[in-house]
């Protein structure tokens, strides 16, 4: 790109130089054909993730194709058969094995066996949102969001001889840092627009110079600490360091935008609602809101964690998630299981209806955003991870079809071809063997 | 981590490894009884320390004759076998991990299986009499206190730290993301790691902290809000309000409402409003006609504020409707009565209005309930006057410069006597100086309280803070150990007993290097256990120990449990909260966790118990009759619903609890594929026994079922909500239970007495968990003979709970410390 805009160092900013703001790039200042390049280019990746697997007989659509008719599961995205891929066959094989929850959560998004362990040494590998999010780090203020709505950890409600850090994400920033789910969407909203009262810019400004200033004195501490200690404790510090500079970017980042322009008009959330339809869609409205204020391009949204026993009593389900999806084929419980499953893909075609009426340049998000929705592992009863139930939609994939892909193929694939699209050209990720040329650009 | 050194495998054709067997006259020499160490023996056994063995066996020859024939380099049972073991291991510190979980499994009478020839009671004990002396001869001979990596405060230890630091007390714990756990707690150093939305969290909630407790801010209105706990959400089952009083801080002749705390950021105005229930038919509606206000001025600083009404002993405050129709809403037939709303500010009221008892819309539906608050709101300052007189400021600004000469001495004097806390030891000019740095850099430009705001902040989110430091000796050689300072001595005793700092009384002490005398120790260690803080060891340890945390979670079936309500829920969990407490405050035994003759109970769990006699929403003890099936932590409904799922009982679920939780014997994960439990066979549906017998019928599962399930089944006439019961769908209820071992008992009182047969191993477990919470890290081989003294100094002493308490604070693992290999 170039475009000449005022780069400035990061003390010159922050000694209040608030007349050389950068401004944001309006695709107007480009000439047409580019623009109309980059804006067509994906930039953004969404994960929406559905706990316990599914009942598959009520997921998979009838005859592969563009003939395809919709499953009782997947109807809600009918208004939108035009954006969306439905896929069938995917394979974790990385996550084939004893703890079916325990090891195909972290498998889900980073094609790795992740390490049994209940304790410190934990081994999984890097997710493919991070790999987006590392990509693109230094465009946005935040990374990437990775959002939840069961809080992690129930005590001795993990995967037995799995850690719960390996059900509590799915987002592993590299092979020993999981990255934990936020639940409240209030802390959402502060980590988006910021926590004090007020957002007059001048004030906004002076505070980020005061933070800014802490973060010189913990990084400075924290380099004094690491050198007085034994190798594995200088590595707890190293995390607590690339954390300092994670945010030392995202303030440098919030000095050049004023995200409070989308912030008008809406209150602060109190807290977690006690309403599980309420909070969803309250976590589903603050990631398209960052997604449209750009403060993020990343995000990953676990609508329940692995193991989950929520009951859904508002959809005539009183019976506990997890026990329902061991169904050992009594087909009431099947039917109830099925209904769980389509609820939650109700929410995430909410998700999708959200992002097609956003605006993004010439058209909408959902147009530069790669959607990936799915379960761990597909078959419930028995954690099948050799089939797995995925829809993309958005980001400019070729829409409007059911693909049955050869048995075996690695879902690690997916994630590949997600990649190339985002313009991350590596060879490899995860398990792959190669990309899906029925999704390649 | 070690390796385990475990036999090879043998594959099909391969030479089998062979071990030198005793020989023949060494066998002589140990089997001739009384003869201890013999010469041949004796040459095997380098310390002259070391115990000698005992019992009619010698080690090496029960292990031949009764373990052998499994545990070899063929079958390899249990993945363990006895070829790669000598019989002075243990005094030579070899081989630790096996030697233990064979002491485990000899001393449980889990080994040998019961289906083969056992060892005489005599040669059992022998043996593991030795062994555990050997074992703990070695330790004591090397003490080893084990390895944790760098210790970070989880975030209830940060939110305790951060009220007593600042004498500022405002939860914060929802604002940080929940810890993840390791071996049932969230405090284990290993797992709590940093990332960027952890960090980024800190720096948000010093932030606020920083400022209300300067007293900084913009001095403009903000709402706080706090919806009133409430049951009634779906489908409009449950009781939306009581005819009783909501809490402490409301007056004792109130119903209703709520208090909750609010901090007042500011001295000012304040709007405080709350709206009250619209008798629609959806009840949580909050109409603008159903909202009441008033507006107090309040001093800035920590403050209780509520609504509830006066109670009326005439006058019936329910809207007198008969509902015997979903689709017939008879109307009221009288016109609202006013009732008396109050506002009640730090015990006192302060205000007064008069509400309907009724609202009456064209959207009008209402049972006989008494009217009620749904949510308070909180709206401040206006017209803020400053930031006021509060306990934070006294604390922080210990002075006050009159001029710009004396704002640098005063920021040093301040920050000093903060970082001192915070970081937990003595500071010096040079510790300081950085941080004055940042007090200038903010001071620059505003103001000496802005300075310090930010400084503040900057020590909050310091790695000297947020991270427990514990050195190295200078010169120490890599691996060698040595004892705790004082100072760090003190840290960790106050996370362990308060899950906060050290307080200036121990930290003096600590600084002056006494705090290792014993007599010292032991009379801290009694301060602390005394002190208010000590109730975060019911909060911390308990909770998770328990499972109590569990409880805010669990969802019991609307429609099967009906009665299952905020009210009960809340009161469950004060019940076993109290109960732990007492067993601490009054030093009991802890065998009091098996079997008690009190509890504590309100009107609302006793009524859940079937007890009657006990008024009022308060809580108070209460002496247990045998006959109520109450007593003891497995009598207590708040387990007794954690370990249930939300529409039946889990015979499965409470027999792991009770192995898991109460013996340290968790049972070992199901093997892949295992089958659901079949709930018909051959058409003909199975009750929760059956079903479980059936699934037993596989001898794969049975090896571990036959030990978890008759736990649970003893628990069965007790309901997925912890309530008494004799039927379930029409059949009685059958609380017979069998051992693996023949053993035959029945219900809670049976498995009492068949816990209490187990009581050391129950004291050693508990100490387990104990240990666990307060070294922050998972047990392993070395740390078992400092379990043992400690279980042995309470059996001593009749299980005192105390005398545990003071053996894990100068154990061997918690006093002293391995420096690190690199």
């Amino acid at each position: 790109m170039n475009i000449p805009r005022k780069l400035l160092d990061r003390r010159t900013v922050l000694r209040g130089v608030g007349t050389a703001m950068a401004l944001p790039l309006l695709e107007a200042m480009l000439p047409s054909a580019r623009a109309a390049d980059i804006a067509a280019r994906p930039k953004r990746l969404q994960t929406l993730y559905s706990p316990n697997g599914m009942i598959m007989p009520s997921w998979r659509p009838t005859q592969p194709g563009r003939d395809f008719v919709f499953s009782p599961t997947l109807q809600p995205f009918a208004p939108f058969r035009e954006r969306i891929t439905i896929i069938s066959g995917l394979a974790s094989n990385q996550a084939v094995g004893p703890a079916g929850h325990g090891r195909s959560c972290p498998s889900f998004l980073t094609g790795v066996r992740p390490r049994p362990t209940e304790g410190s040494d934990l081994q999984c590998g890097v997710s493919v949102d991070q790999v987006v999010a590392q990509h693109h780090a230094e465009d946005t203020q935040l990374a990437s969001m990775e959002l939840g709505i069961d809080p992690p950890s129930l005590l001795g409600s993990c995967d037995i001889n799995y850690s719960c850090t390996y059900t509590n994400t799915l987002s592993w920033s590299n092979a020993t840092t999981a990255l934990p789910v936020t639940v409240n969407p209030r802390v959402v909203f502060e980590q988006l627009f910021g926590d004090d009262d007020t957002l007059d810019e001048s004030a906004r400004l002076a505070q980020l110079k005061r933070r800014m200033s802490v973060l010189d004195y913990v990084r400075e501490d924290a380099n004094r600490l690491s050198g007085r200690l034994g190798t594995n404790d200088r590595h707890k510090v190293d995390q607590y360091l690339e954390s300092v500079r994670d945010i030392e970017r995202r303030v440098h980042k919030a000095s050049q935008q004023d995200p409070g322009a989308y912030a008008a008009g809406l209150t602060r959330p109190a807290g977690i609602p006690e309403d599980f339809d309420e909070h969803v869609h309250l976590m589903i409205d603050l990631q398209v809101l960052a997604m449209q204020a750009d403060l993020t391009r990343v995000g990953t949204f676990m609508i329940g964690r692995e193991l989950s026993n929520r009951t859904y009593a508002q959809i005539g389900v009183p019976e506990a998630h997890h026990m329902l999806s061991h169904h050992d084929n009594d087909p009431q419980k099947m039917a109830k299981l099925a209904l769980i499953n389509r609820h939650h893909m109700e929410h995430f075609a909410y998700y999708v209806e959200r992002m097609s009426h956003t605006p993004d340049g010439a058209g909408s998000l959902l147009d530069t955003t790669m959607v990936l929705i799915g379960c761990a592992f597909g078959d419930s009863n028995t954690h099948d991870n050799l089939d797995l139930p995925i829809v993309v939609a958005g980001g400019g994939l070729p829409g409007g079809q059911f693909i049955v892909v050869p048995k075996l193929t690695p879902m690690s694939n997916l994630h590949l071809t997600l990649l190339h699209r985002l313009g991350i050209s590596q060879d490899r990720f995860g398990e792959s063997s190669g990309v899906m040329g029925a999704l390649a650009a | 981590m070690r390796e385990g050194i475990f036999g090879l495998r043998n594959s099909a054709g391969s030479t089998r490894v062979s071990q030198p067997r005793l020989s023949r006259g060494r066998r002589i020499a140990a089997t001739c009884f009384g003869l201890v160490a013999t010469s041949a023996l004796a040459a095997d056994i380098p310390t002259a320390s070391a115990p000698a063995p005992h019992g009619p066996l010698a080690p090496a020859q029960l292990l031949d004759q009764y373990c052998s024939r499994c545990h070899n380099d063929e079958r390899l049972s249990g993945n363990l076998t006895l070829s790669i073991l000598k019989p002075d291991d243990p005094a030579n510190g070899h081989n630790l991990e096996e030697w233990e979980k064979i002491l485990r499994m000899l001393r449980r009478g889990e080994m040998p299986p019961h289906n083969r020839p056992q060892p005489t009671p005599e040669a059992r004990s022998g043996f593991t009499d030795w062994l555990a002396a050997s074992l703990d001869a070695h330790a004591r001979a090397h003490p080893d206190p084990g390895r944790a990596t760098l210790r970070r405060l989880n975030r209830s230890e940060y939110a305790n730290s951060v009220r007593d630091l600042l004498a500022l007390d405002v939860d914060v714990s929802s604002e940080l993301p929940a810890d993840d756990s390791g071996y049932g707690f969230d405090n284990i150093a290993d797992v709590l790691t940093v990332s960027p939305t952890l960090l980024d969290r800190y720096l948000s909630v010093a932030h606020k902290l920083s400022q209300l407790a300067v007293g900084l801010g913009s001095g403009k209105p903000y709402v706080t809000t706090w919806m009133v706990p409430k049951d009634g959400s779906i489908k409009n089952q449950g009781i939306p309000s009581w005819d009783e009083r909501a809490s402490d801080d409301l007056p004792l002749d109130s119903r209703g409402g709520a208090s909750f705390s609010y901090y007042a950021s500011q001295d000012g105005v304040y709007e405080i409003s709350g709206w009250l229930n619209a008798n629609t038919n959806n009840e949580v509606d909050r109409l603008p006609e159903n909202r009441v206000s008033l507006r107090v001025r309040l001093p800035a600083g920590p403050h209780h504020v509520g609504m509830t009404f006066r109670r009326l002993l005439e006058l019936d405050e329910s809207a007198q409707t008969l509902r015997n129709d979903t689709n017939i809403v008879p109307l009221p037939l009288e016109a609202p009565a006013k009732l008396p709303l109050e506002f009640i500010v730090d015990g006192g009221i302060v205000g007064e209005t008069a509400v309907p008892s009724y609202y009456m819309s064209p959207r009008f539906s209402q049972t006989n309930w008494p009217r009620d608050v749904l949510q308070i709101n909180v709206e401040g300052p206006f017209d803020a006057k400053g930031p006021g007189d509060t306990p934070s400021r006294r604390r922080i600004f210990i002075c006050r410069p009159r001029n710009a000469a004396a704002e640098e001495p005063c920021a040093r004097r301040i920050l000093s006597t903060l970082a001192r806390r915070a970081w937990r030891h003595p500071v010096t000019d040079a510790d300081i100086a950085p941080l004055l740095g940042v007090y200038s850099a903010a001071r620059d430009g505003t103001n000496f309280d802005q300075g310090i705001e930010t400084a503040l902040e900057a020590l909050l989110v310091s790695p000297d803070f947020l991270f427990l430091r514990e050195q190295n000796r200078p010169g120490s050689l890599p691996g060698s150990v040595h004892p705790l300072s004082d100072l760090e001595l003190a840290a960790r005793l106050s996370l362990f007993l308060w899950s906060s700092l050290p307080d200036d009384e121990l930290l003096d002490l600590a600084a002056k290097g006494r705090l290792h005398d014993t007599a010292a120790l032991e009379k801290q260690v009694d301060r602390m256990l005394a002190d208010g803080r000590a109730g975060a060891l019911t909060d911390n340890f308990a909770g998770q120990w328990l499972y109590l945390r569990n409880l805010d979670h669990q969802r019991p079936d609307v429609f099967l449990f009906p009665e299952f309500n905020t009210r009960l829920r809340a009161a469950m969990k004060q019940e076993t909260e109290l109960f732990f407490a007492s067993v601490v405050r009054e030093n009991r035994s802890v065998l009091d966790f098996i079997d008690a003759d009190y509890t504590y109970l309100n009107e609302p769990l006793a009524q859940h118990y079937g007890i009657e006699g006990v008024k009022g929403p308060a809580f108070r003890r209460v002496s247990l009759d045998p006959a109520t099936g109450r007593g003891g932590l497995l009598g207590e409904a708040s387990i007794l619903t954690v370990t249930s799922y939300a529409t039946q009982t889990s015979v499965v679920k409470r027999g792991k609890w009770i192995l898991e939780n109460l013996f340290a014997a968790a049972p070992p994960p199901p093997p892949p594929n295992v089958p659901a439990l079949k709930s018909s066979l051959n058409g003909k549906p199975l009750d929760g026994r059956e079903q479980l017998e059936l699934h037993r019928a596989d001898p794969a599962c049975a090896s571990c079922h036959l030990k978890i399930d008759p736990l649970g089944f003893a628990l069965e006439g007790y309901d997925a909500i912890g309530a008494r019961r004799s039927q379930e769908n029409g059949h009685p209820i059958d609380v017979t239970a069998v051992l693996p071992d023949g053993t035959r008992f029945d219900g809670l009182a049976g498995l009492r007495g068949i816990l209490l047969a187990r009581k050391e191993q129950f004291t050693e477990a508990f100490t387990q968990r104990l240990l666990t919470y307060a070294l922050g890290r998972g047990l392993e081989a070395p740390d078992m003979p400092a379990v043992r003294a400690i279980a042995r100094s309470a059996v001593h002493d009749d299980y005192r709970i105390r005398t545990i308490i003071l053996g894990i604070v100068r154990s061997d693992p918690f006093t002293l410390r391995r420096t690190p290999e690199t």
